[in-house]
Protein backbone atom coordinates (compact mmCIF):
# COMPACT_ATOMS: atom_id res chain seq x y z
CA UNK A 1 0.00 0.00 0.00
CA UNK A 2 1.54 3.39 -0.74
CA UNK A 3 0.66 6.90 -0.61
CA UNK A 4 -1.10 7.53 -4.00
CA UNK A 5 -3.25 4.43 -3.15
CA UNK A 6 -4.41 6.22 -0.43
CA UNK A 7 -6.04 8.99 -1.60
CA UNK A 8 -8.18 6.94 -3.82
CA UNK A 9 -11.65 6.24 -2.96
CA UNK A 10 -11.85 2.40 -3.99
CA UNK A 11 -8.37 0.81 -3.53
CA UNK A 12 -9.16 -3.21 -4.60
CA UNK A 13 -5.15 -3.43 -2.61
CA UNK A 14 -6.90 -2.17 0.80
CA UNK A 15 -10.26 -4.56 -0.23
CA UNK A 16 -7.53 -7.92 -0.60
CA UNK A 17 -5.85 -6.34 2.66
CA UNK A 18 -8.94 -6.38 4.67
CA UNK A 19 -9.93 -9.70 2.83
CA UNK A 20 -6.57 -11.17 3.80
CA UNK A 21 -6.97 -10.45 7.37
CA UNK A 22 -10.22 -12.10 7.59
CA UNK A 23 -9.23 -14.93 6.19
CA UNK A 24 -6.07 -14.93 9.10
CA UNK A 25 -9.47 -14.68 11.47
CA UNK A 26 -11.15 -17.24 10.10
CA UNK A 27 -8.54 -20.02 9.48
CA UNK A 28 -8.22 -21.24 13.00
CA UNK A 29 -12.37 -21.73 13.48
CA UNK A 30 -12.39 -23.47 9.78
CA UNK A 31 -9.18 -25.78 10.86
CA UNK A 32 -10.77 -26.25 14.27
CA UNK A 33 -14.06 -27.50 12.34
CA UNK A 34 -12.24 -29.64 9.58
CA UNK A 35 -10.63 -31.40 12.70
CA UNK A 36 -13.71 -32.28 14.26
CA UNK A 37 -15.06 -33.63 10.74
CA UNK A 38 -12.15 -35.52 10.20
CA UNK A 39 -12.50 -36.98 13.72
CA UNK A 40 -15.42 -38.09 13.44
CA UNK A 41 -15.34 -40.08 10.01
CA UNK A 42 -11.83 -41.70 11.52
CA UNK A 43 -13.96 -42.64 14.24
CA UNK A 44 -17.03 -43.57 11.82
CA UNK A 45 -14.31 -45.72 9.91
CA UNK A 46 -12.23 -47.59 13.37
CA UNK A 47 -16.08 -48.66 14.13
CA UNK A 48 -18.03 -49.50 10.67
CA UNK A 49 -14.75 -49.76 8.17
CA UNK A 50 -16.36 -46.65 6.30
CA UNK A 51 -17.12 -42.71 6.69
CA UNK A 52 -20.12 -41.81 8.14
CA UNK A 53 -20.02 -38.85 5.02
CA UNK A 54 -18.23 -39.85 2.34
CA UNK A 55 -19.85 -40.01 -1.02
CA UNK A 56 -19.48 -38.16 -4.50
CA UNK A 57 -22.24 -36.50 -3.98
CA UNK A 58 -22.86 -36.10 0.17
CA UNK A 59 -24.70 -33.16 0.74
CA UNK A 60 -23.51 -33.26 4.27
CA UNK A 61 -20.42 -31.50 3.06
CA UNK A 62 -22.28 -28.82 1.52
CA UNK A 63 -24.50 -28.46 4.13
CA UNK A 64 -21.87 -28.02 6.65
CA UNK A 65 -19.75 -25.41 4.49
CA UNK A 66 -23.21 -23.45 3.78
CA UNK A 67 -23.77 -23.51 7.78
CA UNK A 68 -20.00 -22.28 8.33
CA UNK A 69 -20.30 -19.78 6.01
CA UNK A 70 -23.68 -18.04 7.61
CA UNK A 71 -22.30 -18.18 10.86
CA UNK A 72 -19.10 -16.31 9.62
CA UNK A 73 -21.30 -14.06 7.77
CA UNK A 74 -23.56 -12.88 10.81
CA UNK A 75 -20.40 -12.24 12.19
CA UNK A 76 -18.84 -10.18 9.91
CA UNK A 77 -18.82 -6.65 11.21
CA UNK A 78 -19.00 -7.92 15.14
CA UNK A 79 -15.87 -5.63 15.58
CA UNK A 80 -17.60 -2.35 14.64
CA UNK A 81 -19.90 -2.63 17.81
CA UNK A 82 -19.06 -2.35 21.34
CA UNK A 83 -15.23 -1.79 22.95
CA UNK A 84 -13.63 -2.28 19.02
CA UNK A 85 -16.21 0.08 17.57
CA UNK A 86 -13.65 2.96 17.54
CA UNK A 87 -10.88 0.59 15.83
CA UNK A 88 -12.78 -0.94 13.18
CA UNK A 89 -14.00 2.67 12.16
CA UNK A 90 -10.99 4.38 12.38
CA UNK A 91 -8.90 1.74 10.45
CA UNK A 92 -7.62 3.61 7.54
CA UNK A 93 -9.92 2.22 4.91
CA UNK A 94 -13.18 3.59 3.84
CA UNK A 95 -16.89 1.71 4.50
CA UNK A 96 -17.22 0.34 0.81
CA UNK A 97 -14.02 -1.42 1.03
CA UNK A 98 -14.75 -2.59 4.62
CA UNK A 99 -17.86 -3.84 3.26
CA UNK A 100 -16.70 -5.24 -0.16
CA UNK A 101 -14.07 -6.99 1.85
CA UNK A 102 -16.53 -9.16 3.84
CA UNK A 103 -18.24 -9.85 0.40
CA UNK A 104 -14.95 -11.01 -1.06
CA UNK A 105 -14.41 -12.94 2.31
CA UNK A 106 -17.60 -14.92 2.51
CA UNK A 107 -19.33 -15.10 -1.12
CA UNK A 108 -16.06 -16.00 -2.70
CA UNK A 109 -12.75 -16.68 -0.58
CA UNK A 110 -14.55 -18.97 2.03
CA UNK A 111 -16.78 -21.23 -0.15
CA UNK A 112 -13.81 -22.00 -1.99
CA UNK A 113 -10.94 -22.44 0.32
CA UNK A 114 -13.94 -24.72 2.63
CA UNK A 115 -15.03 -26.60 -0.35
CA UNK A 116 -11.37 -27.34 -1.41
CA UNK A 117 -10.57 -28.48 2.31
CA UNK A 118 -13.96 -30.87 2.31
CA UNK A 119 -12.53 -32.31 -1.26
CA UNK A 120 -9.29 -32.95 0.22
CA UNK A 121 -10.71 -34.26 3.64
CA UNK A 122 -12.76 -36.88 1.21
CA UNK A 123 -9.67 -37.87 -0.47
CA UNK A 124 -8.21 -38.74 2.78
CA UNK A 125 -11.13 -40.73 4.03
CA UNK A 126 -11.61 -42.46 0.88
CA UNK A 127 -8.05 -43.29 1.16
CA UNK A 128 -7.78 -44.54 5.02
CA UNK A 129 -11.41 -46.22 4.21
CA UNK A 130 -9.64 -48.32 1.41
CA UNK A 131 -6.46 -48.90 3.73
CA UNK A 132 -9.12 -50.03 6.47
CA UNK A 133 -10.70 -52.53 4.37
CA UNK A 134 -13.58 -50.54 3.68
CA UNK A 135 -15.78 -49.79 0.00
CA UNK A 136 -13.47 -46.77 -0.29
CA UNK A 137 -16.70 -44.72 -1.33
CA UNK A 138 -16.21 -42.25 -4.29
CA UNK A 139 -14.90 -38.54 -3.25
CA UNK A 140 -16.85 -35.67 -2.72
CA UNK A 141 -16.07 -32.71 -4.55
CA UNK A 142 -18.65 -29.43 -5.78
CA UNK A 143 -18.65 -29.54 -9.24
CA UNK A 144 -21.99 -30.17 -9.94
CA UNK A 145 -25.48 -28.04 -10.57
CA UNK A 146 -27.03 -29.09 -7.12
CA UNK A 147 -24.06 -27.59 -5.74
CA UNK A 148 -24.24 -24.30 -8.00
CA UNK A 149 -27.64 -24.19 -7.19
CA UNK A 150 -26.86 -24.52 -3.31
CA UNK A 151 -24.14 -21.85 -3.35
CA UNK A 152 -26.71 -19.33 -5.31
CA UNK A 153 -28.64 -20.22 -2.48
CA UNK A 154 -26.10 -19.54 -0.30
CA UNK A 155 -25.26 -16.34 -1.60
CA UNK A 156 -29.02 -14.77 -1.49
CA UNK A 157 -29.05 -16.18 2.67
CA UNK A 158 -25.54 -15.04 3.02
CA UNK A 159 -25.92 -11.48 2.33
CA UNK A 160 -28.88 -11.29 3.87
CA UNK A 161 -26.68 -12.59 7.08
CA UNK A 162 -24.08 -9.92 6.59
CA UNK A 163 -26.79 -7.38 6.56
CA UNK A 164 -27.87 -8.65 10.03
CA UNK A 165 -24.05 -8.42 11.16
CA UNK A 166 -24.43 -4.97 10.71
CA UNK A 167 -27.34 -4.32 11.96
CA UNK A 168 -27.32 -6.39 15.36
CA UNK A 169 -25.16 -6.01 18.22
CA UNK A 170 -25.26 -9.21 19.46
CA UNK A 171 -26.86 -12.60 18.67
CA UNK A 172 -26.96 -11.16 14.87
CA UNK A 173 -27.32 -15.03 13.65
CA UNK A 174 -30.60 -15.67 15.60
CA UNK A 175 -31.88 -12.68 15.13
CA UNK A 176 -31.02 -12.68 11.59
CA UNK A 177 -31.97 -15.94 11.30
CA UNK A 178 -35.43 -15.58 12.84
CA UNK A 179 -36.22 -12.36 10.60
CA UNK A 180 -35.49 -14.75 7.61
CA UNK A 181 -37.74 -17.18 8.89
CA UNK A 182 -40.38 -15.11 9.59
CA UNK A 183 -40.21 -13.57 6.08
CA UNK A 184 -40.63 -16.83 4.70
CA UNK A 185 -43.91 -17.79 6.72
CA UNK A 186 -45.17 -13.74 5.64
CA UNK A 187 -44.55 -14.69 2.47
CA UNK A 188 -46.23 -17.71 2.45
CA UNK A 189 -48.88 -16.57 3.80
CA UNK A 190 -49.43 -13.63 1.09
CA UNK A 191 -48.88 -16.81 -1.17
CA UNK A 192 -51.69 -18.49 0.20
CA UNK A 193 -53.96 -15.49 0.57
CA UNK A 194 -53.58 -14.51 -3.10
CA UNK A 195 -54.02 -18.38 -4.07
CA UNK A 196 -57.66 -17.88 -2.39
CA UNK A 197 -58.27 -14.91 -3.38
CA UNK A 198 -57.64 -15.96 -7.23
CA UNK A 199 -59.50 -19.31 -7.27
CA UNK A 200 -62.52 -17.71 -5.29
CA UNK A 201 -62.73 -14.94 -7.52
CA UNK A 202 -62.64 -16.82 -11.07
CA UNK A 203 -63.26 -20.02 -10.11
CA UNK A 204 -60.28 -21.56 -11.78
CA UNK A 205 -56.67 -22.63 -11.26
CA UNK A 206 -55.80 -20.11 -14.17
CA UNK A 207 -56.32 -16.50 -14.88
CA UNK A 208 -55.77 -13.71 -17.46
CA UNK A 209 -55.55 -9.83 -16.71
CA UNK A 210 -57.61 -7.67 -19.04
CA UNK A 211 -56.91 -3.72 -19.18
CA UNK A 212 -59.74 -1.65 -20.73
CA UNK A 213 -60.61 1.69 -20.39
CA UNK A 214 -58.64 2.30 -16.64
CA UNK A 215 -60.30 -0.49 -14.84
CA UNK A 216 -57.78 -3.68 -14.46
CA UNK A 217 -59.85 -7.09 -14.69
CA UNK A 218 -59.05 -10.47 -13.64
CA UNK A 219 -60.45 -13.42 -15.31
CA UNK A 220 -60.76 -17.48 -14.90
CA UNK A 221 -59.90 -19.54 -17.25
CA UNK A 222 -57.75 -22.15 -18.39
CA UNK A 223 -56.92 -21.89 -21.80
CA UNK A 224 -53.73 -21.84 -23.63
CA UNK A 225 -53.38 -18.00 -23.40
CA UNK A 226 -54.40 -18.10 -19.21
CA UNK A 227 -51.44 -17.89 -17.16
CA UNK A 228 -50.80 -20.25 -13.88
CA UNK A 229 -51.72 -18.67 -10.81
CA UNK A 230 -48.94 -20.75 -9.33
CA UNK A 231 -46.28 -20.01 -12.06
CA UNK A 232 -46.80 -16.38 -11.59
CA UNK A 233 -46.63 -16.31 -7.75
CA UNK A 234 -43.57 -18.67 -8.15
CA UNK A 235 -42.04 -16.04 -10.21
CA UNK A 236 -42.74 -13.06 -7.96
CA UNK A 237 -41.46 -14.99 -5.13
CA UNK A 238 -38.20 -15.76 -7.24
CA UNK A 239 -37.76 -11.80 -7.77
CA UNK A 240 -38.44 -10.97 -4.20
CA UNK A 241 -36.20 -14.31 -3.09
CA UNK A 242 -33.65 -13.47 -5.14
CA UNK A 243 -33.24 -9.73 -6.44
CA UNK A 244 -35.45 -7.32 -4.11
CA UNK A 245 -34.35 -9.15 -0.70
CA UNK A 246 -30.62 -9.47 -1.92
CA UNK A 247 -30.73 -6.09 -3.17
CA UNK A 248 -32.57 -4.25 0.09
CA UNK A 249 -29.64 -6.50 1.95
CA UNK A 250 -26.94 -5.50 0.22
CA UNK A 251 -28.32 -1.26 0.66
CA UNK A 252 -29.40 -1.64 3.83
CA UNK A 253 -26.00 -3.23 5.63
CA UNK A 254 -23.43 -1.03 3.34
CA UNK A 255 -25.67 2.09 5.28
CA UNK A 256 -25.29 0.58 8.31
CA UNK A 257 -21.47 0.10 7.99
CA UNK A 258 -20.79 3.39 6.04
CA UNK A 259 -23.01 5.39 9.15
CA UNK A 260 -21.79 3.85 12.47
CA UNK A 261 -20.81 5.37 14.82
CA UNK A 262 -18.51 4.73 17.86
CA UNK A 263 -21.22 5.33 20.02
CA UNK A 264 -21.35 1.94 21.96
CA UNK A 265 -18.20 3.34 24.69
CA UNK A 266 -18.51 5.70 27.43
CA UNK A 267 -18.97 9.46 26.45
CA UNK B 1 -4.61 21.58 11.71
CA UNK B 2 -7.60 21.10 13.41
CA UNK B 3 -10.54 22.89 12.85
CA UNK B 4 -14.18 22.87 14.51
CA UNK B 5 -16.70 25.87 13.55
CA UNK B 6 -20.49 25.55 15.24
CA UNK B 7 -19.95 22.33 16.21
CA UNK B 8 -22.73 20.70 17.77
CA UNK B 9 -22.80 17.17 18.78
CA UNK B 10 -25.02 15.45 21.71
CA UNK B 11 -26.10 11.85 22.40
CA UNK B 12 -29.81 11.27 22.16
CA UNK B 13 -31.83 14.58 23.02
CA UNK B 14 -29.32 15.86 25.36
CA UNK B 15 -26.38 18.24 23.92
CA UNK B 16 -23.19 17.84 24.90
CA UNK B 17 -21.63 20.28 22.62
CA UNK B 18 -23.43 23.93 21.11
CA UNK B 19 -21.66 25.45 18.50
CA UNK B 20 -18.50 24.53 19.90
CA UNK B 21 -15.66 26.65 17.86
CA UNK B 22 -11.92 25.29 18.07
CA UNK B 23 -8.95 25.51 16.41
CA UNK B 24 -5.51 23.15 17.09
CA UNK B 25 -2.21 24.72 15.06
CA UNK B 26 0.85 22.10 14.62
CA UNK B 27 3.89 21.73 16.54
CA UNK B 28 1.98 21.96 20.02
CA UNK B 29 0.96 19.44 22.12
CA UNK B 30 -2.62 20.67 23.49
CA UNK B 31 -4.12 19.63 26.48
CA UNK B 32 -8.02 19.09 26.72
CA UNK B 33 -9.24 18.97 29.96
CA UNK B 34 -12.96 19.24 31.47
CA UNK B 35 -14.92 17.38 34.33
CA UNK B 36 -16.02 14.17 34.38
CA UNK B 37 -18.84 13.74 31.05
CA UNK B 38 -17.51 17.19 29.86
CA UNK B 39 -17.43 15.66 26.26
CA UNK B 40 -13.32 15.05 25.88
CA UNK B 41 -13.26 11.88 24.58
CA UNK B 42 -16.56 12.32 22.34
CA UNK B 43 -14.80 15.72 21.05
CA UNK B 44 -11.35 13.44 20.17
CA UNK B 45 -13.71 10.92 18.86
CA UNK B 46 -15.21 13.79 16.85
CA UNK B 47 -12.07 15.21 15.24
CA UNK B 48 -10.91 11.11 14.55
CA UNK B 49 -14.14 10.67 12.84
CA UNK B 50 -15.57 7.86 14.80
CA UNK B 51 -18.34 10.33 15.77
CA UNK B 52 -20.68 12.93 13.79
CA UNK B 53 -21.27 16.17 14.50
CA UNK B 54 -25.09 16.96 14.14
CA UNK B 55 -24.07 20.23 13.03
CA UNK B 56 -21.03 22.79 12.36
CA UNK B 57 -18.45 21.44 10.34
CA UNK B 58 -14.74 19.73 11.42
CA UNK B 59 -11.95 19.57 9.24
CA UNK B 60 -8.38 17.80 9.78
CA UNK B 61 -5.74 19.23 7.35
CA UNK B 62 -8.52 20.09 4.72
CA UNK B 63 -10.28 16.86 5.04
CA UNK B 64 -13.63 15.87 6.85
CA UNK B 65 -13.09 13.20 9.11
CA UNK B 66 -16.83 12.37 9.16
CA UNK B 67 -16.37 11.08 5.14
CA UNK B 68 -13.84 8.42 6.25
CA UNK B 69 -12.04 8.62 3.08
CA UNK B 70 -8.68 6.50 4.07
CA UNK B 71 -6.46 9.03 3.75
CA UNK B 72 -8.07 11.30 5.98
CA UNK B 73 -8.28 8.40 8.41
CA UNK B 74 -4.64 7.26 8.00
CA UNK B 75 -4.04 10.83 9.34
CA UNK B 76 -5.31 10.73 12.41
CA UNK B 77 -4.05 8.37 15.08
CA UNK B 78 -6.60 7.70 18.08
CA UNK B 79 -5.63 5.73 21.37
CA UNK B 80 -8.16 5.06 23.64
CA UNK B 81 -7.67 5.17 27.05
CA UNK B 82 -8.29 1.21 27.42
CA UNK B 83 -6.69 0.06 23.83
CA UNK B 84 -8.27 -2.96 23.01
CA UNK B 85 -5.75 -5.66 20.53
CA UNK B 86 -6.24 -8.80 19.39
CA UNK B 87 -4.75 -12.23 20.56
CA UNK B 88 -1.62 -11.43 18.19
CA UNK B 89 2.41 -11.06 18.80
CA UNK B 90 3.19 -7.44 17.97
CA UNK B 91 4.43 -8.31 14.67
CA UNK B 92 1.55 -10.29 13.78
CA UNK B 93 -0.28 -7.45 14.11
CA UNK B 94 2.37 -5.04 12.73
CA UNK B 95 1.66 -7.11 9.84
CA UNK B 96 -1.63 -6.98 9.30
CA UNK B 97 -2.55 -3.20 10.58
CA UNK B 98 0.44 -1.18 9.39
CA UNK B 99 -0.07 -2.01 5.29
CA UNK B 100 -2.91 0.63 5.91
CA UNK B 101 -0.89 3.34 7.06
CA UNK B 102 1.80 3.81 4.12
CA UNK B 103 3.72 6.69 6.27
CA UNK B 104 4.16 3.70 9.35
CA UNK B 105 7.58 4.12 10.28
CA UNK B 106 8.76 0.47 11.39
CA UNK B 107 12.14 1.49 12.37
CA UNK B 108 10.54 4.13 14.90
CA UNK B 109 8.42 1.87 16.04
CA UNK B 110 11.13 -1.05 16.85
CA UNK B 111 12.65 1.97 18.68
CA UNK B 112 10.02 2.93 21.06
CA UNK B 113 9.39 -0.83 21.21
CA UNK B 114 12.53 -1.56 22.58
CA UNK B 115 12.35 1.86 24.54
CA UNK B 116 9.29 1.13 26.50
CA UNK B 117 10.49 -2.45 27.19
CA UNK B 118 7.50 -4.30 25.86
CA UNK B 119 7.98 -8.01 24.97
CA UNK B 120 7.92 -9.02 21.17
CA UNK B 121 6.64 -12.98 22.37
CA UNK B 122 3.82 -12.13 24.09
CA UNK B 123 -0.08 -11.40 22.24
CA UNK B 124 -0.71 -8.03 22.60
CA UNK B 125 -3.56 -9.14 24.20
CA UNK B 126 -2.04 -10.49 27.67
CA UNK B 127 -0.63 -7.57 28.09
CA UNK B 128 -1.08 -5.57 31.01
CA UNK B 129 -3.44 -2.39 30.79
CA UNK B 130 -0.13 -0.13 31.41
CA UNK B 131 1.42 -2.16 28.65
CA UNK B 132 -1.43 -1.86 25.82
CA UNK B 133 -1.11 1.73 26.59
CA UNK B 134 2.04 1.83 25.83
CA UNK B 135 2.08 -0.56 22.64
CA UNK B 136 -1.07 1.60 21.54
CA UNK B 137 1.47 4.69 21.94
CA UNK B 138 4.08 3.45 20.62
CA UNK B 139 2.25 2.41 17.21
CA UNK B 140 0.80 6.01 17.39
CA UNK B 141 4.06 7.49 17.12
CA UNK B 142 5.14 5.62 14.40
CA UNK B 143 1.88 5.33 12.57
CA UNK B 144 3.33 8.82 10.90
CA UNK B 145 -0.28 10.17 11.22
CA UNK B 146 -0.27 14.24 11.77
CA UNK B 147 -3.05 14.28 14.33
CA UNK B 148 -2.46 12.12 17.23
CA UNK B 149 -5.35 11.67 19.55
CA UNK B 150 -4.25 10.58 23.33
CA UNK B 151 -7.34 9.57 25.51
CA UNK B 152 -5.94 9.87 29.03
CA UNK B 153 -2.65 8.34 28.44
CA UNK B 154 -1.29 8.26 31.88
CA UNK B 155 -4.39 6.43 33.54
CA UNK B 156 -3.03 2.93 35.17
CA UNK B 157 0.76 4.31 34.45
CA UNK B 158 3.37 3.54 37.05
CA UNK B 159 5.69 6.09 37.74
CA UNK B 160 8.78 5.30 35.90
CA UNK B 161 5.91 4.39 32.87
CA UNK B 162 4.71 7.94 33.27
CA UNK B 163 8.79 9.56 32.48
CA UNK B 164 8.80 6.83 29.34
CA UNK B 165 5.81 8.32 28.05
CA UNK B 166 6.44 12.10 28.54
CA UNK B 167 9.92 11.58 26.97
CA UNK B 168 8.01 9.70 24.04
CA UNK B 169 5.40 12.43 23.41
CA UNK B 170 8.12 15.48 23.72
CA UNK B 171 9.77 13.43 20.87
CA UNK B 172 6.77 12.79 19.00
CA UNK B 173 5.78 16.43 18.69
CA UNK B 174 6.72 17.99 15.70
CA UNK B 175 6.56 21.45 13.11
CA UNK B 176 3.48 19.38 11.29
CA UNK B 177 2.04 17.51 13.81
CA UNK B 178 -0.95 18.04 16.22
CA UNK B 179 -0.88 16.49 19.44
CA UNK B 180 -3.99 16.60 21.97
CA UNK B 181 -3.88 14.81 25.03
CA UNK B 182 -6.76 14.22 27.38
CA UNK B 183 -6.22 13.82 30.94
CA UNK B 184 -7.49 14.64 34.66
CA UNK B 185 -3.64 13.55 35.33
CA UNK B 186 -2.49 17.30 34.70
CA UNK B 187 0.39 16.82 37.16
CA UNK B 188 1.59 13.64 34.83
CA UNK B 189 2.45 16.38 31.64
CA UNK B 190 1.91 19.64 32.95
CA UNK B 191 5.46 20.44 31.32
CA UNK B 192 4.81 19.07 27.92
CA UNK B 193 1.24 20.64 27.34
CA UNK B 194 1.15 23.80 26.14
CA UNK B 195 -1.93 25.59 25.06
CA UNK B 196 -4.26 24.24 27.41
CA UNK B 197 -8.07 23.73 26.07
CA UNK B 198 -11.01 23.60 29.36
CA UNK B 199 -14.38 22.17 27.38
CA UNK B 200 -17.49 22.95 29.88
CA UNK B 201 -20.78 22.55 29.48
CA UNK B 202 -20.49 22.09 25.34
CA UNK B 203 -18.24 25.04 24.92
CA UNK B 204 -14.24 25.75 24.68
CA UNK B 205 -14.13 27.60 28.04
CA UNK B 206 -10.67 28.56 28.10
CA UNK B 207 -7.91 28.23 25.52
CA UNK B 208 -4.72 29.31 26.91
CA UNK B 209 -1.17 29.23 26.62
CA UNK B 210 1.60 28.43 29.27
CA UNK B 211 3.31 31.96 28.50
CA UNK B 212 0.22 33.01 29.03
CA UNK B 213 -0.18 31.87 31.86
CA UNK B 214 3.18 32.51 33.67
CA UNK B 215 2.73 36.04 32.54
CA UNK B 216 -0.29 36.59 34.08
CA UNK B 217 -0.62 34.15 37.07
CA UNK B 218 1.24 32.52 40.25
CA UNK B 219 0.50 30.37 42.56
CA UNK B 220 0.84 30.94 46.08
CA UNK B 221 0.29 29.48 49.44
CA UNK B 222 -0.77 32.26 51.89
CA UNK B 223 -1.87 32.08 55.35
CA UNK B 224 -4.37 34.83 54.61
CA UNK B 225 -6.13 36.07 51.02
CA UNK B 226 -7.34 39.00 52.39
CA UNK B 227 -6.18 41.71 50.24
CA UNK B 228 -4.45 39.89 47.94
CA UNK B 229 -5.53 39.68 43.80
CA UNK B 230 -7.03 36.32 44.47
CA UNK B 231 -8.55 34.39 41.21
CA UNK B 232 -9.43 31.76 42.83
CA UNK B 233 -8.19 30.28 46.14
CA UNK B 234 -8.72 26.49 48.01
CA UNK B 235 -8.55 26.45 51.73
CA UNK B 236 -6.85 23.70 53.47
CA UNK B 237 -5.32 23.03 56.74
CA UNK B 238 -3.10 25.60 57.43
CA UNK B 239 -4.49 28.16 55.05
CA UNK B 240 -4.87 28.64 51.10
CA UNK B 241 -3.64 27.77 47.97
CA UNK B 242 -4.24 30.57 45.87
CA UNK B 243 -4.01 30.94 42.50
CA UNK B 244 -3.08 35.10 41.95
CA UNK B 245 -3.18 37.17 39.20
CA UNK B 246 -0.04 39.04 38.68
CA UNK B 247 1.95 42.05 36.92
CA UNK B 248 4.41 39.82 35.76
CA UNK B 249 6.43 36.43 35.67
CA UNK B 250 8.52 35.61 39.03
CA UNK B 251 6.65 37.97 40.75
CA UNK B 252 5.21 34.32 42.12
CA UNK B 253 6.00 30.82 42.14
CA UNK B 254 4.29 29.47 38.17
CA UNK B 255 0.70 28.16 38.41
CA UNK B 256 0.23 25.11 38.83
CA UNK B 257 -2.38 23.69 35.98
CA UNK B 258 -4.37 22.03 38.33
CA UNK B 259 -5.10 25.13 40.20
CA UNK B 260 -5.85 26.89 37.02
CA UNK B 261 -8.48 23.85 35.91
CA UNK B 262 -10.38 24.25 39.12
CA UNK B 263 -10.30 28.48 38.23
CA UNK B 264 -11.36 27.43 34.84
CA UNK B 265 -14.49 25.80 36.15
CA UNK B 266 -15.41 27.20 39.44
CA UNK B 267 -14.92 31.32 38.52
CA UNK B 268 -14.22 31.77 35.06
CA UNK B 269 -15.14 35.43 34.67
CA UNK B 270 -12.12 35.68 37.62
CA UNK B 271 -9.90 33.79 35.49
CA UNK B 272 -10.52 35.67 32.02
CA UNK B 273 -9.98 39.05 34.16
CA UNK B 274 -7.07 38.16 35.51
CA UNK B 275 -5.87 37.19 31.94
CA UNK B 276 -6.84 40.17 30.16
CA UNK B 277 -4.73 42.55 32.72
CA UNK B 278 -8.08 43.63 34.24
CA UNK B 279 -8.31 44.23 37.99
CA UNK B 280 -10.13 41.83 40.27
CA UNK B 281 -13.16 42.64 42.42
CA UNK B 282 -12.69 40.80 46.13
CA UNK B 283 -12.64 37.42 45.79
CA UNK B 284 -15.66 35.67 47.99
CA UNK B 285 -14.68 32.08 48.47
CA UNK B 286 -18.81 31.38 49.24
CA UNK B 287 -19.51 32.37 45.56
CA UNK B 288 -16.62 30.63 43.84
CA UNK B 289 -17.59 27.43 45.69
CA UNK B 290 -21.54 28.34 44.64
CA UNK B 291 -20.26 28.46 41.08
CA UNK B 292 -19.11 25.30 40.66
CA UNK B 293 -22.14 23.99 42.33
CA UNK B 294 -19.96 20.82 43.20
CA UNK B 295 -19.69 19.67 40.03
CA UNK B 296 -16.13 19.64 40.27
Amino acid sequence: MNRDTLSSRFSAGRVMLLARNRAYDDAPGLGIGLAIVAGLNLLSILIADRAFMNSEGDPSYAGLIIISGLILSSQAFKGMHGRTGADWILLPATPLEKYAAAFVSYLVVFPLVAAAAAMGLSFVLALVERAAGGPGTGIWHPISLAALRSYGEYAVVAVAFLAGSAAFRKRAFLKTAGLSVAFVLLCSLVVYLGLSLVHEATGSRGFSVSYDSGSLTVLGGDGPGALSVERTLRVLVDVVRLALVPAFSIAFGYLRVAEKEARDEVQ
Amino acid sequence: MVRMESMTFGYGKRPLFEDLDLRLEPGAIHGLLGLNGAGKTSLLKIAAGALRPERGSVEVYGRAPGKREAAALADVCFVPEDPCFPALKPAAWLGRYAAFRPAFDRGRFDELFAELGLDADKPISKFSYGQRKKFALAAAVASGSRLLLLDEPTNGLDIPSKAQLRRVLAAASGPDRVVVVSTHQIRDLELLLDPIIVIDRGRVAFTVTMAELSDRLGAARLPSIEGRPVVYAERDAVGWTALLATAGPGEAAPPDLELVFNAAIAAPDRLAAALRGDALPEYRPEAAALAAGGRA
